[in-house]
């Protein structure tokens, strides 16, 4: 091989430099190149040969774009081996430190070891001390857009958000494809049948964030708004079932039903009495704790006081307002110790209390219309923060023109 | 774009489960910061129906099963299940407060509302025959949502700039913004009063003049229907 | 019109048996009787209440109502029952009406001062103290008392008073039997003799408003005297009796000056009347928040609205409280409020009332009223 390299002349040389992909110099190509310098004739070869100078001038022109994407791509596959690398050791650096088996230690023991041996009082998560496998730490990249000619792979590549694009224009053909079916449908008198139709409650379309992170591509919001448009569109259509698959990709289901899950069991006192007891309850600024006593006349008595707590109308409403809707106002007797805030947020967080407190008194029927009447919803609601330039939260100083 | 961080705080977690005195300080000194927390719910959270009749259209219609399984905003902390709750009554009183002041908006709401019952209730011992007294109202409420509708505009003036000229054009005007009218040219009427005459009082009367097809607003109102009519011709300046 | 009585009257029968009773009067009513409402005589309102008595917002309620009645309530009974069974050899019994804001002390004493008008008794009622001496105008009319060195006088108050006692005792006055027992000379020209009736003394206070509070005090020493050799018995009824014990007044001498209550004649003259040293008599005194200013309205109780002075004064006494509407007649009133029109809506609203007003009689007309 070193032989046939010398013989070559230099311009010869110099192409093939330029032309071979660095990782592939292989002895094929360059066998081919000595047939061609030794004007090989051989007739079997000729046409399994490509017309070499057309090979040729194609290897010529890898593109300064190519050239540099396969530069890239060299350093960013030896970044992410070593990164791979440097987490498994680290893993089992790790386990070692916990006194745990590696081969069995999981992303989760992970997370917990960290929180463990480094401690840190930030709020926000993405700041503190973190070990994930580095394929969720480093953002993903697009593999080859177009081949060693620099012609593009994709059809859409020259919109600069091929991926995204394409989308959208599968949703089109989509949206093209089911008018024709239910033109069809509709012609033949066909009877769709109910149970098929699509039902998108309980989800919700991706968020910018997350279609961003499956596409691999930046999207704005406008691009946003009219993804989601096309969607609607999409599924308002009457046979959209059959772009199920499609649609599920794109929807994230909710988190539900959390109301129904763990209702508590009451405990039972001296007297034989069922007592449930909420702790943690929060509005606002206000915290507090609600005990419900289930055999009960109506009695409520807060931080020891009776309804009276609360001077006006409204809050006190508000404390009544689980009891009258669940009709249990004279059912049940309620004890609340609250602390903080204001009367809007006590008494908020006393009606969270009672309505939390009251699913375990109460029948299935009469839960879900409490959910619905969200009066199971924590408020997280707080105060927001006024910044720096600006009267208030949201004020802004005089808008001048000039 | 969104308008909240939703980020985890654990204030919560640090007041109930830290005993120590020294992280208590700590508690105590994190509980004065204004941590970024949502001012408000995701788009996804859908409005609460906690009113009984609501609700039982929904059973009804047996969607109650599927919009439970949603996750739902909480009702605001002027709203109840008690048939009492009105919300055009909610609305009035938004308006009348001023600088954030519920209570005493309430408050003057609510005396408005007493005094039209009592002018009311004197009017029915006035009335001789049976008839008559069937046609005094009683309740406060209905007055209200009478009045207001008597006072709604239909059509609503837009200014539009043709050739240098500023015309008047009558236009269409959506219910809310009718409403929002016509609870701003009550008010408007009641505020313009005697300093001597408290605001429930008057309040009162413009509520029963109004209910009465009488009075001020509905005058306002006759006069911006009058002027949509002369200024018919206009009316196609807005497609130009 | 007579058909049209009927119908009303036979309305109102077929309503009345839950919540009103035919029983109007006080010394006839019974425990059957509780919870229930009676109506008070037009003309006996005037007279009694002319010039105040029964709470502002009540008198609003009478207006729109047509008609002035009172529910009957275990407190009241209470004391009926006990002043029935007084000896009246012994000295005068002092009874205090005591509760939290709204809970009907006001409205008691009304119902006590009927009873004690049917029963022949001669009234002292003192309306709402604070008016004297907390509800203060631009410039309260205050002169220096001639008699008593030092010491305020509030001659407008005192005659308006004078007039208020007469009218309420316009009967008894007119029989003509009460006679005073020595002169007081106002004057150099001005006398009112011995052995002259009650009905002249009052006058000439009216008249002359200067010597109002003199005349105040001389009727005071005159009336215990009376009842003491047994000419009349006497029922005496303070409403907001701790105003005299609080500290301050709202009243200032032209000198910008604090008055203290003691400063004030009127504050004199009224404990000269609550001490227990005559028999014959009846007296009842309310404990009133309302009375003092906001900053010391913690509690209730009467150990802390009369303060040490006040608790001394009247010790020994028989506290009564008046508390919240019971199940009963929290449904007898609501009932009551809608025979008159003043609440309106379906039924299942009345368990809503009831815990969001938490009972408080006050607080439950508040809630009604814009309903």
């Amino acid at each position: 091989m070193f032989l046939c390299y010398n013989k070559m002349s230099f311009a010869i040389k110099l192409t093939l430099k330029q032309a071979l992909p660095i990782a592939s110099r292989s002895s094929i190509i360059l066998q081919n190149v000595y047939n061609y310098s030794s004007k090989a004739t051989s007739q079997d070869n000729f046409y399994n040969n490509f017309t070499d100078w057309e090979t040729l001038s194609k290897k010529k022109k890898v593109s300064k774009a190519m050239r540099a994407y396969l530069e890239r791509a060299k350093e960013h596959d030896e970044f992410m081996k070593k990164q791979q690398f440097e987490y498994n050791i680290g893993k089992r650096h790790l386990a070692n430190m916990m006194g745990e088996d590696p081969e069995t230690f999981t992303q989760k023991d992970v997370d917990r070891a960290v929180e463990y041996l480094f401690p840190s009082g930030i709020y926000d998560r993405a700041a503190r001390p973190l070990m994930k496998p580095p394929e969720e730490v480093f953002p993903a990249r697009k593999a080859a857009e177009f081949d060693e000619a620099g012609w593009p792979h994709h059809f859409l590549f020259y919109t600069g958000k091929p991926n995204f694009f394409k989308l959208l224009y599968d949703i089109t053909e989509n949206i093209q494809d089911l008018y024709k079916y239910g033109d069809k449908v509709i012609r033949k008198k066909e009877v769709t049948d109910e149970k098929l139709l699509l039902n998108i409650t309980g989800s919700v379309w991706l968020t910018k964030d997350q279609l961003e992170q499956l596409l691999v591509e930046t999207v704005t919001d406008l691009e946003y708004d009219n993804f989601k448009l096309a969607m609607d569109r999409l599924v308002s259509l009457p046979h959209s079932h059959i772009y199920k698959d499609f649609i599920e990709k794109f929807r994230k289901p909710l988190a539900t039903q959390r109301f129904a899950l763990e209702i508590p069991k009451p405990s039972y006192d001296e007297n034989g009495n069922a007592f449930v007891t909420t702790y943690e309850c929060l509005r606002k600024k206000a915290r507090g704790d609600v005990t419900i006593k289930s055999p009960g006349t109506g009695k409520i008595t807060i931080n020891g006081q009776d309804l009276t707590y609360f001077e006006d109308t409204q809050s006190r409403e508000q404390v009544i307002f689980p009891l009258i809707f669940t009709g249990m106002q004279d059912k049940v007797d309620i004890v609340c110790n609250i602390e903080g805030g204001g009367p809007s947020g006590q008494s908020g967080a006393i009606r969270w209390g009672i309505a939390w407190g009251l699913r375990s008194f109460v029948d299935k029927d009469m839960l879900e219309a409490m959910q619905l009447a969200g009066l199971l919803t924590r408020d997280h609601r707080r105060r927001e923060r006024k910044k720096p330039g600006q009267p208030g939260a949201r004020k802004k100083p005089t808008w001048k023109r000039r | 774009m969104s308008n909240f961080r939703y980020k985890v705080g654990p204030i919560a977690k640090c007041v109930f489960q830290t005993q120590s005195p020294r992280s208590n300080l700590w508690c105590t000194l994190m509980q004065y910061r204004f941590y970024p927390r949502p001012t408000s719910f995701p788009d996804y959270f859908q409005n609460p129906i906690f009113r009984k009749e609501d609700q039982a259209k929904l059973i009804e219609s047996n969607e109650l099963t599927k919009l439970a399984a949603l996750p739902v905003k909480p009702p605001a902390a002027y709203e109840t299940s008690s048939v009492y709750h009105d919300p055009l009554v909610s609305k009035l009183i938004n308006h009348v407060m001023k600088m954030g002041n519920k209570k005493l908006a309430r408050n003057l709401v609510e005396k408005a509302f007493e005094n039209i019952k009592r002018i009311q209730i004197e009017r029915y011992h006035l009335a001789t025959t049976p008839e008559e007294k069937a046609k005094v109202v009683l309740n406060p409420k209905d007055i209200l949502h009478k009045a207001v509708e008597n006072s709604k505009p239909l059509l609503q003036l837009l200014p539009i700039k043709r050739g240098g000229i500023t015309y008047q054009v009558p236009g269409p005007i959506t219910e809310k913004r009718s409403l929002f009218l016509a609870i701003k040219w009550l008010l408007e009427a009641t505020n313009d009063k005697e300093r001597t005459i408290h605001f429930p009082e008057q309040f009162a009367w413009e509520l029963l003049d109004a209910a009465n097809n009488t009075g001020k607003v509905v005058k306002r109102k006759q006069d911006i229907h009058r002027q949509c009519e002369a200024n018919r011709a206009y009316a196609h300046y807005r497609w130009q | 019109m007579l058909s049209r009585n009927l119908r009303f009257l036979s309305r109102r029968y077929s309503q009345g048996v839950t919540f009103r009773t035919t029983e109007t009067s006080p010394s006839q009513q019974n425990e059957n009787q509780i919870g229930l409402f009676y109506t008070v005589n037009n003309d006996v309102c005037k007279q009694l209440f002319g010039h105040g008595g029964l709470p502002k917002s009540y008198m609003k309620q009478t207006k729109t109502f047509t008609e002035t009645s009172l529910m009957v309530r275990l407190p009241a009974l209470d004391i009926i029952n006990c002043i029935k069974a007084t000896d009246f050899d012994k000295p005068v019994i002092r009874y205090m009406l005591y509760g939290e804001i709204g809970a009907g002390k006001s409205l008691t004493l009304a119902h006590l001062l009927h009873y004690a008008y049917e029963d022949g008794y001669l009234i002292v009622h003192v309306p709402w103290v604070s008016e004297w001496l907390r509800r203060v105008p631009r410039h309260k009319e205050m002169s220096n008392s001639p008699t008593h060195e030092g010491l305020v006088d509030l001659p407008l108050d005192g005659a308006a008073w004078l007039l208020h006692f007469k009218m309420q005792n316009q009967v008894l006055l007119k029989k003509g039997n009460l006679k005073i027992s020595k002169e007081y000379v106002w004057s150099k020209r001005e006398q009112t003799p011995e052995g002259a009736p009650l009905a002249e003394l009052i006058e000439h206070g009216i008249t002359r408003v200067k010597y109002a509070c003199d005349v105040i005090d001389a009727l005071i020493s005159e009336i215990k005297i009376l009842s003491n050799s047994k000419q009349c018995k006497t029922f005496v009824a303070i409403d907001g009796f701790n105003t005299f014990f609080y500290p301050l007044t709202r009243l200032s001498t032209p000198t910008k000056k604090k008055v203290t209550p003691e400063e004030v004649t009127l504050t004199k003259s009224f404990m000269e009347l609550t001490k227990n040293d005559w028999v014959n008599g009846v007296i009842i005194l309310t404990a009133d928040q309302l009375g003092v200013s906001q900053d010391h309205q913690e509690s209730h109780l009467p150990k802390y609205l009369l303060y040490k002075k006040g608790f001394e004064h009247i010790d020994p006494f028989v506290p009564v409280e008046v508390g919240r509407y019971s199940e009963r007649e929290f449904m007898s009133c609501a009932s009551y409020y809608r025979d008159r029109l003043w609440l309106r809506g379906p039924r299942e609203t009345e368990g809503e009332l009831k815990l969001a007003s938490a009972c408080n009689p006050y607080k439950f007309m508040e809630l009604c009223a814009p309903l």
